[in-house]
């Protein structure tokens, strides 16, 4: 493997050093190494953020995934990740494997996306030497062991069918969205963990010719945070670069947005369920790598900062109507977004969509959500933000950057992206990009970018012909409280209960739930 | 998708044993601060750049609901605590937060309320004073609070959707007869129903237990010290001390077996709980560490019953242990989910058995060093953010008010040998301080 030059990112590391040194004289704990000071240009092929923490952090990145499953293999990324992070290796089976991690309180994780695919841990650092031993052997001696296949393809089968169809309504609608948007025919047109028809073919064959065309150098990046020791990288390299040359999938493919054909499209989902769960979006042609991307990012957050009781859509729907849990708004891919409040990293993709999430409202309010929420957006899209929104949002986020980046792991997955993207280290892109904002980038930015006549929209409930029905014939959706409510919001609801969708009888379908991702 | 490993239990792996008694499990400095009206402040400064997390604790949960009808209100204050305050409404309120870039929150659990954020260290007076001003000066008119009692209503509601919630509601009346572990932390549902009736009752509430004798406030992140006491002191010094202290009744001695069940009416795994009564929380004590000890090595993923139950004979969906540390007395509870109604009495005998079998049989040597080992490590990995210092701490703060407890209960850890686990066994697992719930479908429904 070629060696990499030592160049700082001046930034993280002066901050880095400064606190470093502040504490060192109080601190107790014992003194390590000085760690090597280093940090990845652009060309570099590892991520290092070293540090004074009795913890490593493992980031170990290929750039591969979902959007490289061949014709007719979909799930096959996702299935050899999990066959490496929860199967056996050459020399030991995967209990052997568990049981080592067990004394270490260790794990080892895997992700796969559309373009990424990274295996993740953290261990302390007593044990650094015997956990890298066990990951280094994951990733590069794999055991490729039939029973391990077996369990695994049927896991992955049951997490499409039970999970995500039958146990979970809300990403149900999400990933259903992302399938209205991109055709089966696009590299991003299935669920990252495939079909269950493709699933049910796949051989172990096709595991082992995907593991040797993509686990290459040139896919390859290597990050490491923490208190490890001065030769430690250099190792991990040194062990690594005996992974074949190969060459980089992401340079493989140019990868474009589909031509959407103009109107609004409603796919229903119908499972029995007790609630109605809404997903709305389009793509966008903006992602961090883009300079419009920080204007967006402070139109989604305004609009429906994940999880926060502070953003519009939440205050509208949840805090004075009470219609559901939370309502936001994305830019980017965010998974899992039910159990947790900051996104996962190295869910890096040449291609977005910006997306609205109604979480689930009783099957009675279904279709006045649904009204309420393009309402609430076409007035987003027709008058943008105000002063006083774009500065208390635009403070909000250049702090809220630290919280997204608050552990070692957080830090290195953000650093791992920046590389992607080719911009600077998050905080700081983040903070830079976010001074010299106005409020005129925003609403021009909103304006470009959000403005979209081919809105897709997925539903998950019970009584799909009946909301169809009521879409296509622009029924009257009233709604009712149990309290009385201000005569501003009722006035609203008035507006809302009538405003036209429109939509072609074509453009409403229906499916049933377990015909999803077949 | 990600898939964390599921870990199973091998041999010990010994080479911990010196590392690990040198070493602290709570490594990091910290200062304490006594203020004269017995607010305590704990400052922890840490290399994580640029963010502070806040967290106040006061010592006040269900366990200090003693009267007849008033379960539930330490969980309502922490709704209540949102609503505004005599200068700041709700909106200014998150307001604040939001241009400090914060992550704010908060809970309740048995033995105390916990109230959380996150944000830059450049507004950390900014929200200490936000803070002051709701514990000092909370607000809320009689419509506020009604409003509030049927948000917490739903919430019972949305949490009775699930039988093992129900299931654990039963357990803890079932084992309590007098203390306040009787009830959960939402309250009986009678009380919760009584609420909107109580709103001076909440006022009183509010008077006796938040009071800076009952508060502790921690602080860790990139902080420093001297600023962090000042801040304090300005906006939390003429805090009133109070003088109220809660007659917490005892639990009589248990002198017979008891067993309840409750009728799902819906489709429904089985549930199955199987409980003895166990010990407080001690930092000094070895029982309490020796049953923690043996609540991983008997029943959790990688013990003898898990491995034949859940994985090989697959009878159960889910096995795990529940014994948390707690300032009374607590149950030691093994919490099981069936495949199955058909096979309730098999997994209760093989249960009951696993019990048993400790109380006369030593655990193997290897297999306590490697769960101490486990055990150690997942404490330091948990610790990877001020954040998670932070809330790691609230729970012992909760216990005894300083961070010193968790390096005496981690030397106790150290000190356990095989015997003191079987001895504990044998103390605390005897048949007549045992309750048993089992929740099933009711018969009209089961298909």
């Amino acid at each position: 493997m070629k060696k990499h030059i030592a160049t700082v990112a001046l930034t993280l590391l002066v901050v880095g050093l400064t606190v470093s040194n502040a504490v060192a004289q109080k601190s107790r704990r014992p003194t390590r190494n000085a760690p090597q000071n280093r940090m990845n240009t652009a060309n570099s092929k590892s991520v290092l953020l070293p540090n004074r923490s009795p913890l490593v952090s493992f980031r170990i990145l290929f750039m591969t995934g979902s959007a490289n499953d061949p014709k007719g293999k979909e799930g096959l990324a996702s299935l050899t990740a999990a066959l490496l992070a929860e199967g056996g290796t050459r020399t030991k089976t995967y209990a052997q494997i568990t049981d080592a991690m067990y004394p270490m309180a260790t794990s080892f994780s895997w992700q796969v996306d559309k373009e990424m695919t990274v295996f993740s841990g953290t261990t302390h650092v007593d044990n650094l030497e015997k956990y890298y031993s066990l990951i280094r052997e994951i990733l590069l001696d794999p055991g490729f062991r039939d029973d391990d296949f077996q369990r695994l393809k049927e896991d992955a089968i049951n997490y499409l069918k039970t999970s995500l169809r039958g146990g979970n309504d809300e990403e149900l609608g999400k990933e259903v969205l992302y399938t209205m948007i991109y055709p089966a025919t696009h590299p991003y047109g299935h669920q990252n963990m495939g079909t269950v028809g493709a699933l049910q073919a796949l051989t172990l064959k096709d595991v082992r010719d995907f593991y040797q065309a993509n686990y290459s150098r040139a896919n390859l990046v290597i990050g490491l945070a923490g208190g490890y020791p001065a030769d430690f990288a250099k190792r991990v390299e040194a062990d690594f670069g005996k992974l074949p040359a190969g060459s980089l999938n992401r340079d493989a493919a140019p990868l474009s947005q589909p031509r959407l054909a103009p109107g609004t499209q409603i796919e229903i989902v119908q499972r029995e369920t007790r609630s109605t769960a809404l997903s709305l979006g389009f793509p966008i042609d903006v992602t961090r790598a883009q300079k419009d991307w920080p204007a967006l990012a402070v139109a989604a957050s305004y609009f429906g900062q994940h999880r926060s009781s502070n953003s519009y859509l939440y205050q509208r729907l949840r805090e004075a109507r009470g219609l559901n849990y939370g309502d936001y708004a994305y830019i980017e891919y965010f998974p899992r977004g039910m159990f947790q409040f900051q996104p996962d990293a190295n869910l890096g993709r040449k291609l977005q969509i910006f997306q609205i999430w109604i979480r689930p409202v009783e099957p009675q309010n279904g279709y006045f959500v649904l009204r309420a929420a393009l309402y609430e957006y076409d007035k987003l899209v027709r008058e943008g933000m105000s002063p006083e929104a774009f500065e208390s949002t635009r403070e909000f986020l250049s702090k809220y950057v630290n919280v997204l980046t608050a552990t070692q792991d957080d830090q290195l997955g953000y650093s791992l992206d920046s590389r992607y993207y080719g911009i600077k280290d998050f905080p700081t892109y983040m903070r830079e990009q976010l001074a010299k904002l106005t409020l005129a980038d925003v609403n021009r930015a909103i304006k470009q970018y959000l403005k979209s006549d081919a809105m897709r929209i997925a539903i998950v409930t019970k009584d799909a012909n009946g909301l169809r029905d009521a879409i296509l014939n622009n029924k009257p959706s009233p709604i009712t409280y149990n309290a009385p409510k201000p005569k501003e919001i009722t006035d609203e609801d008035k507006v809302i209960e009538n405003y036209k969708i429109v939509v072609k009888p074509a453009d409403v379908t229906v499916v049933s739930a377990d015909k999803v991702f077949q | 998708m990600k898939l964390l490993f599921v870990v199973s239990l091998i041999l010990c792996v010994p080479l911990l044993a010196l590392g690990q008694t040198a070493r602290k499990a709570f490594a990091y400095d910290y200062t304490v601060d006594d203020l004269p009206n017995g607010l305590r402040l704990i400052t922890i400064p840490t290399d994580y750049p640029n963010l502070v997390a806040l967290y106040i604790v006061v010592q006040t949960g269900s366990r200090n609901e003693i009267e007849k009808g008033k379960s539930g209100y330490a969980h309502l204050f922490e709704h209540l605590m949102f609503r505004g305050s005599e200068h700041y409404t709700g909106q200014q309120r998150d307001q604040i937060l939001k241009k400090a870039g914060a992550d704010a929150n908060a809970y309740t659990d048995d033995d105390r309320t916990v109230y959380h954020e996150v944000f830059s260290k450049d507004d950390l007076d900014r929200i200490l004073e936000l803070e002051a001003d709701r514990f000092q000066s909370l607000k809320y008119d009689s419509a506020g609070y009604k409003t509030e009692t049927r948000a917490v209503l739903g919430e019972f509601n949305k949490n009775s959707s699930d039988p093992e919630e129900k299931a654990l509601e039963v357990l803890r009346a079932t084992a309590y007869k007098q203390h306040t572990y009787a009830h959960t932390t939402m309250g009986f549902i009678e009380d919760i129903e009584d609420m909107p009736n109580q709103f001076d009752y909440s006022w009183e509430f509010y008077r006796r237990y938040y009071r800076p004798e009952y508060t502790t406030i921690v602080v860790v992140g990139d902080v420093n010290h001297e600023a962090v006491l000042s801040s304090v002191k300005k906006h939390f010094g003429r805090w009133q001390r109070g003088n109220y202290a809660p007659d917490i009744p005892s639990e009589p001695e248990q002198n017979e077996p008891r067993e309840a069940h409750v009728d799902w009416p819906s489709d429904t795994l089985p549930v199955l709980y199987v409980a003895f009564r166990g010990p407080a929380y001690s930092d000094e004590e070895k029982d309490p560490p020796a049953l923690d000890l043996l609540s991983a090595i008997a029943f959790g993923e990688n013990s003898d019953l898990y491995q034949k139950l859940v994985l090989e004979e697959q009878k159960l969906d889910s096995l795990s242990p529940i014994y948390q540390d707690h300032r009374d007395p607590e149950l030691f509870v093994v919490d099981a989910k069936l495949k199955d109604v058909k096979d309730l009495d098999y997994v209760k005998q093989q249960i009951l058995d696993t019990y048993k079998r400790y109380t006369k049989e030593l655990v193997p040597q290897a297999k306590l060093d490697s769960t101490r080992s486990r055990m150690r490590y997942s404490f330091a990995l948990s610790m990877n953010s001020s954040e998670a210092i932070a809330g790691v701490l609230a729970s012992y703060i909760g216990l005894r008010r300083t961070p010193d407890t968790i390096n005496k209960l981690y030397s106790v850890y150290d000190s356990i040998t095989p015997e003191d686990i079987r001895k504990a066994a044998a103390k605390y697992f005897v048949d007549k301080h045992r309750t048993i719930v089992t929740l099933t479908t009711k018969k009209e429904v089961a298909k």
